[in-house]
């Protein structure tokens, strides 16, 4: 970032609106205090956002909360089943310039924009039934022709589940059923792919290189499918869980509730995931070392289910350690995740020439029936009184190169570089790829301030030294990793 | 659950609506009807007739351990805890009485709708737990040993009484004075400077005298101590 564009990232934080924002935030959050009214877990329990979230930052859970959970969301009384949470965010990415269509690439850029904001239900039901369901909006889910933005409301993590426990002096088991509609959202550390990531996540249209969008471990089958999965946590030592996911249709379809249909995963049959980790406490720490995985056959198109050999076949195997120390006035925290995805494709997909040829006119290599990739994730995090602070991440993706990635190449008639707007990818040169390869990498850093437990207040940086294949000139056209590099600052609220 | 996939039907939406869905509402509808009511394993800290073991095993022992005895200094360990002591606290913590970040933080919506028969069936869990005795968690020996000289014969330059006048010669507490013996080093320090430098445990306003002329060493070694004569 040169010194023009840091001026004016700080004038628009010093905007009216996001002077106004803050009034408002600090209004909301006297009222949440004065009133003593909390979101929805915290008023069941009466207890405070630490007992359950490591240094007060969310998601992460303390082993209390893993237990809360686990148990159902039961522990406390029933109470009012709902909360919300908001989120004002200004994003400025280092480079603006090279880019066809700057307006559509970066079109938030350098904004003070109301991001997204959740609605949450659930809580405790009965003695064994408990739930957690959000519901997510997204001011900028869709664009009209004349660029203006369209807001949508969809289901976004849903785990309803029963639970019992079975506890003296000799043994502890709690064992209980979670119908959820994302895999590893039952899941109760914070290294599972639907939980490992910075709170607040973004709308993605706000800045498409912030931490939030780097690589993340993930399923590929998404976040819009139903599952029944059944966990055990024997003597707060081993935690096993396996389930299967399907498409969530008929009376499941609240999974999906808001998506598209041709923004919906659907699923051949039945989809096995599982989970087996190992943890153990002492003192004021506690270690978790785990794996999980999943494997899905995912149809190409949502809209068009008729044929099994549509499918792609997807396997990803993670594992995954977390650690925690825990003693106020101190919260340190650290996280790994290491994914390795298969990935093969359907038939009409796989060993399909490439319109690109070499810098000589040679054709490329067809694309490939099957691509492999893996992932690196790490988090440091550390936190006072839970109020003050600051972490490091760290992301490295690799994987198999493959033409059907590139989005640009040497045309066969010029032999220059060009783009292929028929490509799967956008074909702009900010989410270009020359290369066909995936590599990502980077660092993200983050400060943050909790003043109030309903309000957080942080700015996160991340640094790119590669993007899609390469750390120069990614995209064919001049675009480097490092122009992608991002400053995210973020208003969080909940209530 | 596995299911056998006709390659010929397998992706038809109608099909697919008849076969996972069904399955998933019968569990779900028979976990809803087998987890109506269940006292004898409840969690639910607003119903006056689950028992107080109960709520002890299932709740409690989330942080201070199934036997009493905690894992992490956050917690206290209540292991053979004076039973006045501990009615007294909850009756602190529902009262708000008790102000302390920790007590604030967990225990206020912990004990808020507790009745007393409650509060005493907890007392009587606790307190009939065998005591805690884990190894020393300060490992320097001197420290131990300037804390044992300031438990059994207390600072009398500075009119500092020994902590084993009310707390008994092996800590072990004496109705409204607590055990001390076994606690966590951490959890000791952290509520002796408390009460030297806060009104946050009014009950204890009787410590506030005593700690007063405590230095932070004289503090650490005496939790030291504590906690190895469990």
């Amino acid at each position: 970032m040169n010194d023009s564009q840091a001026a004016t990232t700080v004038a628009a934080f010093l905007s009216p609106r996001r002077v106004l924002a803050l009034v408002a935030a600090t209004i909301l959050a006297s009222l949440a205090q004065s009133s003593f009214a909390l979101p929805l877990f915290a008023r069941q329990t009466g207890q405070n956002c630490v007992a359950c979230h490591a240094g007060g930052q969310f998601p992460e859970l303390t082993p209390y909360g893993r237990i809360f959970k686990m148990t159902g969301y039961t522990i406390g009384q029933r109470t009012i089943p709902l909360a919300a949470m908001g989120v004002i965010t200004n994003t400025h990415v280092a480079n603006t310039s090279k880019s066809d269509d700057p307006n559509s690439d970066f079109s938030k850029n350098g904004q003070t924009i109301f991001a997204t904001g959740s609605l949450f239900t659930g809580g405790k039901i009965t003695d064994n039934i408990g739930a957690f369901a959000q519901i997510t909006y997204d001011p900028y889910a869709t664009q009209d022709a004349n660029g203006n933005y369209h807001g949508h409301s969809n289901a976004d993590n849903i785990d309803v589940r029963f639970a019992d426990r079975f506890i003296n002096p000799q043994r502890d088991l709690i064992y209980g059923l979670s119908l959820n509609n994302n895999p590893s959202v039952s899941d109760p550390w914070n290294t599972a792919a639907a939980w490992m990531q910075y709170i607040p996540v973004p709308s993605p249209s706000s800045n498409q290189f912030i931490d939030g969008n780097a690589p993340y471990p993930s399923y590929a089958a998404g976040s819009n499918i139903a599952g029944l999965t059944a966990y055990g946590f024997w003597n707060r030592t081993i935690y096993a869980e396996l389930g299967a996911y399907g498409s969530s249709n008929g009376a499941l379809s609240i999974m999906h509730a808001g998506v598209a249909p041709e923004d919906q995963t659907k699923l051949r049959g039945l989809n096995p995931y599982w989970r087996l980790a190992w943890t153990h406490e002492w003192g004021p720490h506690n270690l978790m070392i785990g794996t999980s995985g999943m494997s899905a056959q995912i149809y190409d198109d949502p809209l068009d289910t008729s044929d099994p050999s549509t499918t792609h076949h997807w396997r990803n195997l993670m594992l995954d350690a977390q650690y925690q120390y825990l003693l106020d006035p101190h919260s340190i925290t650290a996280q790994l995740v290491f994914e390795h995805t298969r990935h093969g494709y359907p038939g009409f997909l796989a060993n399909q020439p490439s319109s690109f040829v070499d810098q000589l006119g040679n054709p490329l290599a067809n694309t490939n029936s099957v691509d492999t990739s893996n992932l690196l994730r790490a988090k440091l995090t550390y936190v006072y009184r839970a109020k003050y602070g600051g972490s490091i991440g760290y992301f490295n993706l690799t994987g198999s190169t493959n033409t059907a990635n590139q989005t640009a190449g040497f045309s066969p008639d010029t032999l220059t570089i060009t783009s292929d707007s028929t490509v799967a990818a956008p074909s702009t040169r900010v989410s270009g790829n020359l290369t066909g390869n995936p590599a990502t990498q980077g660092a993200t850093l983050e400060a943050f301030w909790t003043p109030i437990q309903y309000v957080r207040i942080g700015a996160q940086y991340t640094a790119y030294s590669k993007f899609n294949g390469a750390s120069t000139n990614y995209d064919g056209f001049g675009r480097n990793a490092r122009d992608n590099n991002s400053l995210f600052i973020y208003l969080w609220a909940a209530y | 659950m596995k299911r056998a996939i006709h390659p010929a039907s397998a992706g038809r939406p109608s099909e697919n609506k008849m076969k996972l869905a069904p399955v998933l509402i019968a569990l779900a509808g028979a976990a809803l009807v087998a987890g109506c009511a269940n006292p004898s394993r409840s969690r639910d800290l607003a119903n006056p007739n689950v028992p107080a073991p109960v709520l002890a095993e299932q709740v409690c022992s989330n942080c201070h351990g199934i036997t009493g005895v905690s894992v992490s200094p956050n917690f206290p360990v209540l292991a053979a805890q004076q039973p006045q002591y501990i009615v007294a606290q909850l009756k602190e913590f529902r009262a708000k009485g008790r102000s302390d970040p920790p007590g604030f933080e967990y225990m206020w919506g912990i004990s808020r709708k507790l009745t007393d028969a409650q509060i005493e069936g907890l007392a009587k869990y606790f307190s009939s737990q065998a005591p805690a005795h884990q190894p020393p968690e300060v490992k320097n020996a001197s420290v131990r040993e300037a804390g044992k000289a300031i438990f059994t014969g207390g600072i009398p330059a500075k009119n500092i009484p020994p902590c084993m006048t009310c707390h008994g010669d092996k800590g072990q507490g004496n109705a409204n004075f607590p055990r001390l013996g076994g606690q966590h080093a951490d959890y000791v320090e952290k509520q002796l400077l408390v009460f030297q430098r806060t009104n946050e445990r009014p009950e204890g306003a009787v410590m506030k005298t005593i700690v007063h002329d405590l230095t932070p060493e004289h503090i650490k070694e005496v939790a030291a101590y504590v906690q190895s004569i469990g």
